[in-house]
């Protein structure tokens, strides 16, 4: 393969293997930078898009010793993966302002540790709860047959069809989220607010109302991202947990309650995961850790974070 | 006394072994695994001796959780019930709570087992505890050490994953608490980390090698060049190792292989390198989540276009798990639920009749596990660990399912057949009946797999004290 061949098929792997962490961290990093909420039951809105996606596109089997234990049998609506897509989005929107108004809204003014306790507890709860009636064992989300199989770029290499339309998915939702925080008025609230929420309140704006859409519209991201990520990986109770972790370094890395920053960060991490895969593979699973560290050490407010007006 | 034979790679084997005695310490440790094959063991299979002295008679001095206190012998069932094994932790969890069930009150293979009687184990009741193990050694050995001293467990198993297993032996060998290893398939279980406390009737990478490589080769060519992907532990490496050795025996030759860390999700980007190789084939050393991740996402990725796949270790969860991508892909497993035979459909039904699902291979090593403790128990008529570890080296039995097999003294080690099977395609498989391959051969012992006690991984065996010497 050619340098360029190279170079280029690096850049896809790097973003087919980023996109889902981005998707997933966009609603983390911009509910830690607006309302300061560290919300790691964030994840359970990833699980709600993998399960029930998997329920409006094919079928959702429920094996589960609860679900035994009453009958429950097999429910699904068949409707297809872009229903699934459309509606998820829909459902975990929805989901998320349940979210802020019942759980995040009376810990805003607790401590971080308060509210780290609470959020994950929420996400194990929810991850037990899928294992009680779904069953802990792994279901298969089929890919949609029109990215089913492997596409060849010529020289630079054969992909899934399945991962270039998740780097497609992701860039058009990421695009949307971004063009409505930059260009509307419920945006300009909410970055004013991620900058001095207290002078946005002393101006006479209620900030509650745009934080609640925003808190929505990053569940519904995550939902969005169960949808995509659902076919790539086995579905088990634990995926939630497990694209907690890499989604969180990336808000590390970019920098909380900036879009442009969970994209960045996501890419670097995606892209030192790649690397290390390719020439140092038993470093691959630490080498993300390693890479959140020294952008700690060199800026601890992430590359592109925003350092608050009080601080 | 456990046959042998003399067959494949010997010459590779004999000539490690020359290498490790000469380096002296091994050299020590190969004398005392010799007095281990030498003393004790009279074991094979002919029957108890009835003295009925139960658990907790004054015959033999405390030992281990020996005497059992009350009426009742605790087991411990020690599985991964979360991360990459989670699934055969599952089905394993269920045979072993059907072998408990079965042993108090008859039912399955304990109507068929002479030493059985289906009214507790020498007098006493089974109950028994539940671990999780997380997939994790640490986590599997602290949830062992938790059941034998607070449950006072009188024997414990459990496995997968190998390093989970190898965790937990290490323990039952420092206190003196019996080991039934369940799912492990390192060579190192019944090799470089044997314990006497440990018994294995699952095969290891070596016996999957010497199955796999003959039809392997015949099937897909000869001079072919192969690259490895494999988990990056004790159990992945051993794959790997006994995969370039059996299959370069064979006139193949292994271009790259590259350690993948255990859990890992995306495996798209080892599978790129491993197409820009040019190899002809892949092995995906891979199990359990794992496993049916890598090879649905290979296929996804369309290596199948320009590789053939293998997958040294199969089982039917993670068959399952990945649907029609195993059509045509290689691999071994060490049962399966749709063989011919009487001990193969009583445990089915029985298995089916109390959890309305095919059991896996993996289930049926736990109910294996458990009940061949049992029967050693009763044979000893005692709990008194030495006891039993002595009933159980050399024993020899027909009625498991899956031909002769002898649980051998020296490693204790089970020399057995193995299933080298061919995945189906989507249309053919049968997801009810677990059907998703086809069994291309039963590799027997000791015609097709199997190996000496001085050869092999066995010959880096040092078994330990029995703990009454």
């Amino acid at each position: 393969m050619s340098v360029v061949g190279s170079v280029v098929g690096f850049a896809i792997q790097t973003l087919a293997v980023s996109s889902i962490y981005i998707l997933v961290a966009i609603g983390l990093s911009i509910t830690l930078g607006t309302l300061k909420f560290v919300n790691f039951a964030h994840a359970a809105m990833y699980l709600a898009g993998v399960y029930i996606g998997l329920g409006i596109a094919l079928e959702l089997q429920f094996t589960g010793d609860i679900a035994r234990s009453i009958g429950l049998g097999n429910v699904g609506l068949d409707l297809g993966f872009l229903a699934a897509l459309a509606i998820i989005p829909i459902i975990t929107f929805g989901l998320g302002l349940l979210m802020e108004r019942f759980v995040a809204r009376p810990f805003y003014d607790r401590p971080d540790t308060d509210q780290i306790l609470v959020t994950f507890g929420i996400l194990l709860i929810v991850q037990e709860l899928i294992r009680a009636f779904v069953g802990g064992r792994s279901l298969t989300f089929s890919r949609p047959e029109w990215a089913a199989g492997a596409i060849s770029l010529g020289p630079l290499g054969t992909y899934s069809s399945w991962r270039l339309a998740i780097i497609g998915i992701t860039a058009v939702l990421v695009l949307a989220v971004y063009l409505y925080i930059e260009y509307t008025d419920v945006g300009l609230a909410v970055r004013a607010g991620t900058e001095d929420a207290e002078m946005v309140n002393l101006l006479g704006i209620r900030a509650t109302r745009p934080f609640l859409v925003i808190f929505g519209i990053g569940s519904g991201l995550a939902g969005a991202a169960g949808v995509v990520g659902g076919p790539v990986f086995s579905v088990v109770p634990e995926i939630g947990v497990g694209v907690l972790v890499p989604a969180f370094l990336v808000v590390v890395v970019g920098g909380v309650g900036s879009i442009v920053g969970s994209v960045v960060g996501g890419l670097l991490i995606g892209a030192v995961e790649v690397g290390l895969q390719m020439n140092a593979p038993t470093w691959s699973s630490v080498g993300i850790y390693a890479l959140a560290a020294v952008v700690l050490l060199v800026r601890p407010a992430g590359l592109m974070g925003v350092v608050e007006v009080d601080e | 006394m456990a046959a042998s034979n003399d067959n494949m790679a010997e010459n590779d084997t004999q000539s490690r072994r020359d290498v490790l005695k000469t380096a002296g310490a091994a050299g020590a440790a190969g004398i005392a695994g010799l007095a281990g094959c030498l003393e004790g063991g009279n074991g094979n299979g002919d029957g108890g001796n009835g003295n009925g002295n139960g658990g907790g008679s004054s015959e033999y001095p405390s030992l281990g959780n020996y005497p059992i206190e009350g009426d009742t012998a605790v087991l411990g069932f020690n599985v991964p019930q979360t991360g990459p094994y989670q699934e055969e932790g599952a089905d394993e969890l269920r045979a072993y709570e059907l072998a408990a069930d079965h042993l108090n009150n008859g039912g399955g293979w304990v109507d068929m087992w002479d030493d059985l009687s289906g009214d507790g184990v020498n007098g006493y009741e089974i109950d028994y505890v539940t671990g999780d193990t997380a997939t994790d050694a640490d986590t599997a050995r602290e949830s062992a050490s938790r059941m034998i001293e607070r449950d006072n467990v009188i024997m414990f198993s459990g496995g997968s994953s190998s390093a989970t297993a190898i965790a937990q032996q290490g323990l039952a060998q420092q206190e003196n608490v019996l080991f039934m290893c369940c799912l492990t398939h390192s060579n190192d279980t019944t090799g470089g980390d044997c314990v006497r406390y440990g018994f294995r009737e699952m095969f290891n990478a070596y016996m999957t090698g010497q199955a796999l490589a003959p039809i392997v080769t015949e099937e897909f060519g000869d001079g072919l060049d192969f690259y490895q992907l494999y988990a990056d532990y004790t159990w992945g490496q051993t794959v790997q190792q006994s995969m370039r050795q059996f299959f370069e025996a064979e006139g193949w030759n292994e271009i790259n292989s590259v350690p993948t860390p255990l859990g890992t999700d995306d495996y798209s980007t080892f599978l790129q390198d491993a197409r820009d190789s040019g190899a002809d084939v892949l092995f995906l050393d891979h199990y359990g989540l794992d496993g049916s991740n890598s090879v649905s996402q290979a296929v996804d990725q369309g290596i199948k276009e320009d590789m053939e796949i293998v997958v040294p270790l199969y089982n039917v969860p993670m068959a399952g798990s990945a649907g029609g991508s195993i059509e045509g892909v290689f691999g071994t497993d060490g049962w399966d639920a749709n063989l011919d035979n009487e001990p193969t459909q009583v445990f089915a039904e029985a298995f089916e009749e109390e959890y309305g699902s095919t059991p896996s291979s993996p289930a049926r090593l736990a109910y294996s596990a458990t009940l061949n403790y049992a029967a050693a128990v009763e044979r000893a008529g005692t709990f008194y660990p030495p006891e039993v570890i002595r009933e159980l080296e050399g024993y020899e039995w027909s009625n498991g399912g899956i031909g002769e097999e002898i649980m051998r003294e020296c490693d204790h080690q089970t020399m057995r057949d193995i299933l080298v099977v061919r995945g189906l395609s989507e249309d053919e498989q049968d997801p009810d009946s677990g059907r998703y391959w086809e069994v291309v051969e039963q590799s027997s012992y000791p015609d097709a797999v199997g190996y000496d006690c001085d050869s092999g991984p066995a010959s880096e065996c040092e078994l330990g004290e029995y703990g009454d010497e």
